[in-house]
């Protein structure tokens, strides 16, 4: 099967897809319920789409192509209410955040679609453990070329998002030490990682009848990398993120990667190099591993400073072109993740005051559905 | 000094309890060699040994007095009470007012049907509705066990739990108020037929309340310590199974009531291991084996049809009026059957009602009283397996093997 032509799309509108949990009310497990809340949905009307996900604990919701923060954040405002509405209705709570705490993957079920029983046949046990919770967030390219220029360059600041959108500290009962713990879920992949260094369109093409000359993929979906092209919507895809605890900065979290993408295309015009992807995955392991605090190595200039510092330098970098994207309340929101802390550090200050990880997801449900 | 200074005497004079204890191991052991091979709910293998060994069936157990047996079972129903209650959001009726509805016309249904079935055998008014008021009540016991067992969660289960407590209270309550009129058919006062249920609603809300509060203060103090905690509690749950009967009020609606309390006056969510502990769970087993000894057959040969016409009649109610009201309340059609069927199972509630009706009016205890029995014993042995496919198909079953 060869790959879909590009289609072009409007530069830098930007669509949001969040996993979410669903939680019993009970004991804050995960509760097998995708099924019931969809079924419930087909009846309402709203804006965007909400999918199921591989496990029947996990929904899906996607908005439609945006521009502007606020329009953005009154759609994921609009998503989130009938999601909970309809959680209310059926006594299952829904949450962010990129893992659940004390879920035991063993028990989670594989939802009933043709694509998920064949992912769990191939993928045995992985796939159940990937019951794990992001932020995929899609940026417009005018073009194939212009797309695979923008996602070599938005891959050196893999880091910034991944420290941001960071709030999955506990895996299986315990505290893992990581910021972003769910992301060691997705590295066990064979086809993760990052996209082949190749910047023309047809290059890319190439690279991808030859893999699936192998047998080994049949479409864009089977790369789980971090960052990937998607023709059908002539866009590119940022994966790292974790579902955070709330829309709120899910949105800001994008539009700061719409506003640094307007950057890169606009203003920054410098070629990527394959050496840029030297210090990429020591870079990512340790945004994962200490989030805002991490080390952040510049590919360049080889200079040393932590994630948190190289933020604030994109962000005095970023402002005008934020502003011309109406998305200067976006960066507001960010400062005060650099300030305040990610959703990891609200998971750990509220599990040292609770004591409990049940009263934890309790309290994390409670914050993502908005009461 | 003789050999019978310090040899037993042949034959032995063992106590009953002896053979109790025998009991309980050979039940426990049949139990799990039916759930290795045959996939069987464990429920049926307890109360299945009982019937076998006791006075209804092989009687190598002679009868014990029935106050020692019912004290067993008063604690650990108490428990599943309690633990139901806790399991079951009540503001959930707010938000989904459809499963109140459903709720209220299941019990209903079931009323009318039953109460329609014996009016037509030619029983009296008022006796037939203390027995369709006493199969409102889908059997805690065996939905807790059941459910604890498979490990069940999603829509079934949840519901399933909350439609048991409503109809429970529904039950007891209307229960009270049709004895109260039997009463007043031999001839007591309109007060006498008034008073009973409101004297028992109000003291039994008093005592469940209560409980919640001192429930709460001492899981403050202690709720880190689960084992202490599940000890304390085990006692306030025996104190107030023993108070609410000594108040004549019923131990039944108290502890259930109290669960329910203590779960919607909290603010944070607690999961508390199944049967608050292994001595809760020892307790349970006991009850189920309990149940089988006390089993009686044997109203089932006079009466084979009405029997029978009355699981039936009572099950059908149950499923259709769930079925009527599925779509509303946001369940598919096989969630709906699923949900419909595992209503069926009757036990200790239906049968310490059946006894308490009896011990005021014998006339019932050896007539229509003897037919209930039948049916109770007949869903003790055959609902689990209904509850057991019915959590199944519904897809809420864990997918490892036990």
């Amino acid at each position: 099967m060869s790959l879909m032509p590009f289609a072009s799309s409007r530069p830098l509108t930007l669509g949001v897809e969040l996993e979410l949990q669903l939680l019993s009310c009970n004991d804050y497990n995960l509760v097998s319920s995708a099924p019931d809340i969809l079924r419930r949905l087909a009846k309402s009307s709203h804006p965007g789409e909400i999918k199921p996900e591989m496990t029947r604990s996990m929904i899906e919701i996607n908005t439609s192509v945006q521009y502007e923060y606020a329009v953005l954040v009154e759609e994921l405002h609009a998503l989130r209410e009938v999601v909970t509405e309809a959680g209310r209705f059926l006594d299952v709570a829904i949450a962010g955040g990129g893992t659940h705490p004390f879920q035991h993957w063993s028990e989670q079920k594989i939802f009933d679609a043709p694509r998920f029983h064949y992912l769990s046949e191939l993928y045995g046990y992985l796939a159940k453990q990937f019951t794990i919770f992001g932020q995929h967030v899609h940026i417009g390219c005018p073009g194939p070329d212009e797309a695979l220029h923008l996602m070599h360059m938005l891959s050196r600041y893999i880091p910034h998002f991944i420290a941001l959108s960071a709030s999955s500290p506990f895996v299986q009962g315990h505290d893992t030490g990581f910021a972003s713990a769910r992301l060691n879920s997705v590295f066990s992949f064979p086809l993760s990682g990052r996209a082949p260094f190749v910047l023309r369109w047809d290059e890319f093409e190439q690279f991808f009848s030859k893999m699936t000359g192998t047998g080994v993929v049949e479409s864009m979906k089977d790369f789980y990398w971090d960052i990937r092209p998607k023709p059908e919507f002539g866009t590119i895809e940022v994966r790292v993120c974790d579902t955070p605890l709330t829309v709120e900065i899910a949105a800001a979290i994008a539009c700061y990667i719409q506003s640094m993408s307007r950057y890169i295309m606009v203003e920054q015009r410098t070629a990527p190099e394959e050496d840029d992807y030297l210090v990429y995955t020591f870079n990512r392991f340790q945004a994962c591993r200490f989030g805002l605090d991490g080390v952040f190595v510049d590919p360049r200039t080889h200079e040393r400073r932590s994630i948190r510092e190289d933020i604030n330098h994109m962000l005095a970098r970023i402002g005008d072109h934020a502003r011309e994207l109406h998305a200067t309340e976006a960066l507001e929101r960010i400062r005060e993740i650099l300030i305040v802390g990610n959703g990891t550090s609200w998971l750990r200050q509220t599990y040292a005051r609770e004591h409990n990880l049940g009263d934890v997801m309790q309290l994390q449900a409670e914050l993502w559905m908005g009461n | 000094m003789t050999w019978s200074d310090y040899l037993p005497v042949w034959p032995l004079a063992v106590s009953p309890a002896l053979w109790l204890a025998l009991t309980l191991v050979v039940a426990v052991l049949v139990s799990e060699l039916m759930v290795r091979h045959l996939r069987w709910p464990r429920i049926v293998g307890y109360v299945g040994i009982g019937i076998l060994l006791g006075p209804g069936g092989l009687s190598l157990i002679p009868e014990l007095p029935a106050a020692e047996w019912r004290l067993v079972v008063d604690l650990a129903l108490g428990i599943l009470l309690f633990e139901l209650g806790n399991r079951v959001n009540l503001r959930w009726l707010k938000a989904n007012p459809w499963i109140a509805a459903t709720s209220l016309l299941e019990a209903t249904v079931t009323f009318a049907a039953v109460f329609a079935l014996l009016v037509s055998f030619g029983f009296t008014g008022a006796a037939a509705a203390v027995v369709a008021t006493i199969v409102i009540a889908t059997s805690p016991a065996i939905v807790v066990r059941m459910v604890t067992e498979s490990r069940a969660q999603g829509q079934v289960t949840d519901r399933l739990m909350l439609m048991t407590a409503l109809n429970c209270i529904y039950a007891v309550i209307f229960h009270k108020l049709a004895v109260a009129v039997m009463h007043g058919e031999t001839g007591a006062e309109f007060i006498h037929t008034v008073l009973p249920p409101l004297y028992l609603l109000g003291g039994s809300a008093l005592l469940a309340w209560l409980f919640g509060i001192t429930f709460e203060r001492i899981h403050h103090y202690l709720g880190r310590h689960e084992e202490t905690f599940s000890f304390v509690l085990f006692g306030m749950i025996a104190f107030a199974t023993i108070m609410a009967s000594t108040l004549k009020l019923s131990p039944i609606l108290v502890l259930l009531a109290a669960g329910l309390i203590t779960r919607y006056r909290r603010q944070r969510s607690r999961a508390f291991p199944p049967h608050f502990g292994s001595a809760g769970a020892v307790l349970v087993v006991l009850m189920f084996i309990a149940t089988g000894l006390a089993a009686d057959l044997a109203g089932l040969r006079d009466n084979f049809l009405l029997v029978l016409l009355l699981i039936a009649v009572r099950a059908a109610a149950k499923l259709l009026a769930v079925l009527a009201l599925a779509n509303n309340s946001g369940i598919g059609l096989r969630q709906a059957i699923s949900l419909g069927v595992a209503l069926t199972p009757m036990s200790s509630v239906a049968l310490l009602l059946t006894l308490d009706t009896g011990t005021v009016f014998p006339g019932f205890a050896s007539g229509l009283g003897l037919a209930l029995m039948s049916c109770i014993v007949i869903l003790e042995l055959v609902s689990p397996f209904l509850v057991q496919a019915a959590l199944r198909k519904a897809g809420e079953t864990s997918e490892r093997r036990t």
